[in-house]
């Protein structure tokens, strides 16, 4: 998902699920910062760069693809951006080196969504903010694994977006090209994606690269046969999987308000569909590259208020001017806080399954100096 | 990495410093070798490709290409097994080659990471300026016979005294409860 669904849309879910307008704008800030708090920015504003929740494609291209690489690759993606559904998923006659890949392979409503929101229960909204982006991106990158795996993450040529044409649903062939700098064109149906590259831990097979930000715009829907389907095609269906994200998000913050008892897995406020559905469709079904305008207004709509545009810089002097004593009580400080705990869980339940594409942790009370 | 993964690595950077010392005190001698080090790096490439197929791309959908890419490089590494009298010149002006490129890249690289405010740019300025150094000294010394097994051997030891610090370096996520 990108900044339009990641910052307007859960502003305009946080609102829906009872949070004030200032509030929102904190959720929706953080839930949008995981994909920019990168260790070059930690680094830059002297924050602790181990609670990164993102790569930016320099960094990317400098990673090392070694077991140590690979870790921290995995713990960032697989943490923040695709939340692995099965961990103990099996298939018959696969060699465990495989299984431990496919075990990564991120989805909806799975054991570890339910433990990703019910850890920011009773924390700082930061917390929320993170748990909204992590659940948002279950629904848009589901298929896909957070650590780089050609077996996994590989897509061919058989490729089609369905659309709509004279009242009908046709499959029109999808053509990708590897030129960073060309923007998408939704009209020809031309999108960039990643180089093939036949190492199975080329960061070039991270997520879904391979596919280009197709998978990131709501309106797309498409099927094509994953590298890991047994020549078997999917459909995936982003209008109907957005909607749910949405509905499921204002669920998810009714729980962290306080007003809903529990959070449980597949569960969804559909009293907002039934309000505003139509409108909500029509942002998520429209065909454009950003729907940043449309979700903005909307949220302005529902709140009154004007929602500002996100800036990165935003909370920087307030991390900087605050003693070194007291850096957890900023803004940033608190999102560190819920982003390392989002890590440190995730790490953790991969490590227990018994896949060490993520590393392993270590209880902060232990404080090894010599660890690992 | 597990204590298991540090010593393995470690030993292997530790031989790859050891053999690079070794080649770089008898160059005469040592142009055969790595001659025979291209051909192993080869051999081991393709059945570590076939191994790879075998336990994971064959369930790939397309993944049968993986088995005709090891197939390939065994190959390879039988053709450049049974060369023996490659002129040493064209070694070195593949070295300078390989060295030029990667040089102008990391040079490249640091201009990125200076403009979007990250820390590591120096060291990669220093990588690409040194890179390019080894490129011109390629060029310079390309009529001396020994330079292409020097500069190897400047590669591998630099290799292996990165996996040794790789070894060192500090992996555990410290998880906050």
């Amino acid at each position: 998902m990108q900044e339009d669904f990641h910052y307007y849309g859960t502003y305009c879910a946080a609102y829906l699920a009872g949070y004030s307008h200032e509030e929102s704008l904190d959720i929706c800030y953080c839930a949008q910062f995981v994909d920019l708090c990168s260790t070059t920015f930690l680094s830059k504003i002297k924050a602790p760069t181990k609670a990164a929740t993102t790569q930016l494609q320099l960094e990317m291209m400098d990673a090392r693809t070694d077991i140590i690489g690979l870790q921290d690759i995995t713990r960032i993606w697989a943490s923040f951006h695709f939340l692995p559904r099965d961990l103990y998923a099996y298939k018959p006659k696969r060699t465990k080196r495989y299984l431990n890949k496919f075990r990564l392979i991120c989805g909806p409503n799975g054991d570890l969504l339910e433990k990703t929101v019910r850890i920011a229960k009773d924390k700082p909204l930061q917390h929320a903010g993170i748990a909204m982006h992590v659940l948002a991106d279950t629904w848009a990158h589901m298929y896909f694994a957070g650590t780089p795996s050609l077996v996994i993450n590989n897509v061919d040529n058989s490729f089609f977006e369905i659309i709509e044409k004279d009242g009908e649903e046709i499959a029109r062939p999808i053509r990708f090209r590897h030129n960073p700098s060309a923007p998408d064109d939704i009209e020809k149906g031309l999108y960039t994606n990643s180089l093939y590259q036949s190492n199975e831990n080329s960061i070039m097979n991270l997520g879904h690269g391979r596919a280009g930000h197709f998978p990131d715009y709501s309106f797309a829907k498409y099927k094509y046969m994953p590298a890991w389907g047994d020549y078997m095609e999917v459909l995936k269906d982003n209008p109907s999987d957005y909607e749910k994200a949405f509905t499921q998000m204002v669920y998810a913050l009714k729980y962290l308000r306080g007003e809903v008892e529990s959070f449980n897995k597949d569960t969804y406020d559909t009293s907002v569909m039934e309000k505003y559905g139509d409108r909500i469709r029509s942002i998520i079904r429209k065909r454009q590259l950003n729907a940043c305008a449309d979700w903005k207004s909307f949220g302005e709509e529902l709140s009154g208020e004007s929602i500002e545009d996100f800036d990165i810089t935003k909370y920087e002097d307030e991390y900087d001017l605050i003693p070194a004593d007291s850096k957890n009580k900023s803004f940033i400080g608190k999102f560190i806080e819920g982003a390392l705990l989002q890590k440190g869980m995730v790490t953790d339940e991969i490590s227990k399954a018994g896949i060490n594409h993520a590393g392993f942790v270590l209880p902060k009370e232990l404080n090894l100096r010599k660890s690992g | 990495m597990t204590k298991l993964q540090k010593i393995r690595n470690s030993l292997f950077g530790i031989a790859m410093m050891v053999a690079a010392v070794v080649m770089a005190y008898k160059p005469k001698d040592a142009y055969e070798s790595v001659i025979v080090f291209m051909a192993l790096g080869f051999f081991v490439t393709s059945i570590a490709t076939l191994g790879y197929y075998f336990t994971m791309a064959k369930y790939m959908v397309g993944g049968r290409m993986i088995l005709y890419r090891g197939v390939v490089l065994f190959d390879f590494a039988i053709l450049t097994g049974s060369i023996t009298d490659v002129p040493r010149f064209y070694v070195i002006i593949y070295l300078a080659v390989l060295h030029l490129f990667s040089g102008l890249v990391e040079i490249l690289r640091s201009r990125e990471a200076r403009a979007s405010g990250g820390r590591g740019w120096r060291l990669k300025l220093f990588h690409g300026i040194f890179n390019m150094s080894i490129a011109i000294g390629c060029i310079v010394l390309a009529r001396r016979v020994n330079t292409a097994v020097y500069m190897y051997c400047f590669g591998i030891f630099y290799s292996g005294l990165i996996r040794v610090i790789q070894s060192f370096r500090k992996t555990t996520f410290v998880y906050i409860r």
